[in-house]
């Protein structure tokens, strides 16, 4: 730690000679952090018509597919009825944030597609699980959050819900229930807030992979998957 | 690839300007850029407020930075990770490739790093026999080309999708296509097969947060989680100035960082890594390892002025405006980050070599214009152009150069005595009178010469007012 030691005192010096006081003042003497219009609560029941359809909108503009909103009771036919829509032949599932994914797999069985179910690995059996998600034409997960204003999912990685699962297979398939959608990023994190970020990696997805490393026309699919599908879970009795 | 001596600047400069094609392919990528950010930006009524929001964590950050890389230190240490503290690129490099060496990699996947392009990483790698394979595809395009990137953002925005299409011919002997589509695909085919048994990880990271100790890593293609996530072993590398204080400060960032570097809302992928995988999991490394760069930084640091460069979020939009860089492109510049950013961080970064970019500027002032942390950086340009001719280690100029120092001292001189000059000015009218053409001079007598060489001079003109001292502005 020699290093971290000498850098660390040479930053002190270097913020003592420029005049630390001094360039906390200008720090201060801004704006507040911030923007009124940020500090809205997360929407109640009433804007969640609004929100789904910001949500459906967004994940649109950046070339995602929306596939709908379902009651929970719709859902695994939906699902069932995707697949063969695109044509998968194996799906890659695992557990549920608050969904009973089994449910979703035992369908998609009885319509006669093969089910790779993620659970817990022992280092040895990795490359294997690994092979058997990435040769899925379709991963499903759950998102823990909806963000409407830009069309994000944001889904956690655990060890029955690999972020693999949105990351391997062909194509991808994310479930997001509507009482977890949010108006924009600054509410979400602050929902999720910072002791589950130490708990588990989270990625928020918006849209497929995608480039635009050749002359800045875009391409999907370029590492992830090549399509996003998502579907809103909404309960018919709100 | 450190930043060569000035000659090669000169040298490439002049090369470049004369490059149409390269020219056209710039103009194109930076006027599609420009168009969508004008989208984003006009969508988005709270822009400026995040701007300012970001200024401000930023620099309140920046003026807490040896707390918060303690804070930031004791939180990756809780979280499972090991932290080194890099001084300079060597130790950085050593740091790494000791690691791969210990671990028995024979190959690494990297997502995409402009610090350990700073670092030049991948010739040490080579050098211990490892092979390192650049996985974004604008990097992973001019790797096969044996060039560094030119762009920060967008590393291939020097080639055609025909350059490409013969590049992938040569080197796997496929058949030609210049279609973006089938060239993607083909470099996700190869670089899967490398992704899912890679054992050595490496990516940059965006921002790390201190109040958790979580990095954050933004990236459109996946081959940043994929690098973060399938190999056994991750490193993660980041300057000292990428720390933020708190989670809830992070949304200021994303929310103006795509939209300025790429017209996007948020970038497709935003992963937020605090640790390595856990008892059961199948996704993340076994090792994580967090090295944390100075490299010159706490340098700028102590320098009033140009502290304001370690605000910089690496968007490149900057770059995408700047008149010079949309002539000769990035690697003129010879220096790892080209375009305005490059010009004030280079000659800190890269040491004396790299003094003379604060002078391949026009002191336009669209970048400060664009940047999304508000950095003035054509102050910071005067401030280095000031300590490379006035201050404490001046460069050592070519003669014409010297030259022109010379006269323009004398000049100075002159010009002091408003009389002598108001004189003089009349004079030098009179006599340039005959050789002007419509106002300008299109040639004069040496070294004047090396003006009109370019551009014609306007006849000095006798009643012509100056503006008094009070009405120039600084930029």
């Amino acid at each position: 730690m020699a290093e971290a030691h000498k850098i660390l005192a040479t930053i002190k010096t270097a913020l003592e000679a420029g005049e630390r006081q001094q360039y906390l003042d200008l720090a201060n003497n801004h704006a507040p952090v911030v923007p009124p219009t940020r500090r809205v609560p997360i929407a109640g029941p009433e804007h969640r018509a609004e929100l789904a359809t910001s949500l459906a909108r967004e994940l649109e503009l950046v070339g995602g597919k929306f596939a709908g909103i379902v009651s929970p009771a719709e859902l695994s036919n939906r699902i069932v009825t995707l697949a063969r829509e695109i044509g998968a032949k194996v799906i890659a599932i695992g557990e549920g944030a608050s969904l009973d994914m089994d449910a979703i797999g035992e369908a998609l069985e009885r319509a006669d597609i093969k089910v790779v179910k993620a659970v817990p690995v022992a280092d040895s059996e990795r490359l294997t699980m690994r092979e058997q998600i990435a040769n899925a034409d379709l991963g499903i997960a759950e998102a823990e959050y909806g963000i409407a204003s830009t069309g994000t999912l944001a889904v956690i990685s655990t060890e029955t819900r690999p972020g693999s699962l949105t990351l391997l297979p062909t194509a991808s398939l994310i479930i997001v229930q509507i009482d977890r959608v949010v108006h924009d990023l600054a509410a979400m994190l602050a929902a999720h807030g910072p002791a589950r970020l130490i708990e588990h990696r989270l990625t928020l997805i918006t849209g497929p992979s995608r480039t635009a490393d050749i002359e800045k026309r875009i391409v999907l699919g370029v590492h992830g998957p090549k399509a996003l599908h998502v579907i809103v879970v909404w309960p018919r009795d709100e | 690839m450190a930043a060569s001596p000035k000659g090669d600047f000169f040298d490439s400069s002049r090369a470049a300007v004369q490059d149409r094609e390269l020219q056209r392919k710039l103009e194109s990528a930076s006027t599609r850029h420009l168009d969508h950010f004008a989208i984003v930006k006009a969508e988005f009524p709270l822009y400026e407020a995040e701007k300012d929001a970001a200024h401000r964590i930023k620099t309140d950050a920046i003026a807490h930075l040896d707390e918060l890389l303690i804070q930031l230190t004791d939180k990756l240490h809780a979280n499972g990770c090991k932290v080194f503290f890099a001084e300079n690129a060597e130790q950085a490099r050593k740091y790494i490739v000791d690691l791969a060496k210990a671990k028995g990699a024979t190959r690494v996947v990297k997502g995409k790093s402009m610090t350990t392009e700073e670092i030049e990483l991948n010739p040490a790698f080579k050098a211990a026999g490892i092979d390192p394979v650049e996985t974004d595809l604008g990097e992973y395009i001019v790797q096969l080309r044996g060039e560094g990137p030119s762009h920060i953002i967008t590393p291939a925005i020097h080639l055609s999708k025909e350059d490409i299409g013969h590049l992938f011919t040569e080197q796997f002997g496929i058949e030609y296509t210049s279609e973006p589509e089938k060239l993607t695909a083909e470099a996700r085919q190869r670089l899967r097969a490398i992704f899912l048994t890679a054992d050595f990880g490496i990516t940059g990271v965006n921002f790390a947060i201190a109040e958790t100790g979580t990095l954050i890593v933004v990236e459109n293609e996946g081959n940043g989680r994929l690098s973060s996530s399938m190999p056994d072993t991750f490193v993660a590398i980041m300057g000292i100035e990428k720390v933020i204080p708190r989670l809830a400060d992070l949304s200021h960032f994303l929310e103006i960082l795509a939209r300025t570097a790429t017209g996007q809302k948020l970038t497709t992928y935003t992963s937020f890594i605090s640790g390595p995988r856990r008892e059961g999991e199948l996704d993340g490394p076994r090792e994580m390892h967090v090295v944390i760069l100075d490299n010159g930084r706490s340098a700028m640091l102590a320098d009033p002025v140009l502290r304001e460069a370690l605000n910089c979020i690496r968007c490149g939009a900057c770059l995408n405006v700047c008149p010079i860089y949309r002539r000769i492109g990035g690697h003129a510049y010879k220096s790892v980050y080209p375009g305005p950013i490059g010009s004030i961080v280079s000659p800190n970064l890269f040491g004396s070599a790299a003094g003379y970019l604060p002078f391949a500027s026009t002191l336009c002032g669209a970048c400060k214009d664009i940047c999304p942390v508000k950095i003035n950086i054509p102050r910071i340009l005067l401030h280095l152009r000031w300590k490379e001719t006035e201050g404490e280690r001046p460069l050592k100029w070519p003669a014409a150069l010297e030259g022109a120092r010379a006269g323009a001292r004398r000049f100075a001189g002159i010009a002091r005595h408003p009389r002598t000059i108001r004189m003089l000015g009349r004079l030098a009218a009179q006599m340039l009178k005959p050789f002007a053409h419509n106002g300008y001079l299109r040639r004069m007598p040496s070294p004047f010469s090396n003006w009109t060489k370019y551009r014609n001079f306007p006849r000095p003109h006798p009643h012509k007012r100056r503006p008094a001292s009070s009405e120039v502005r600084e930029p």
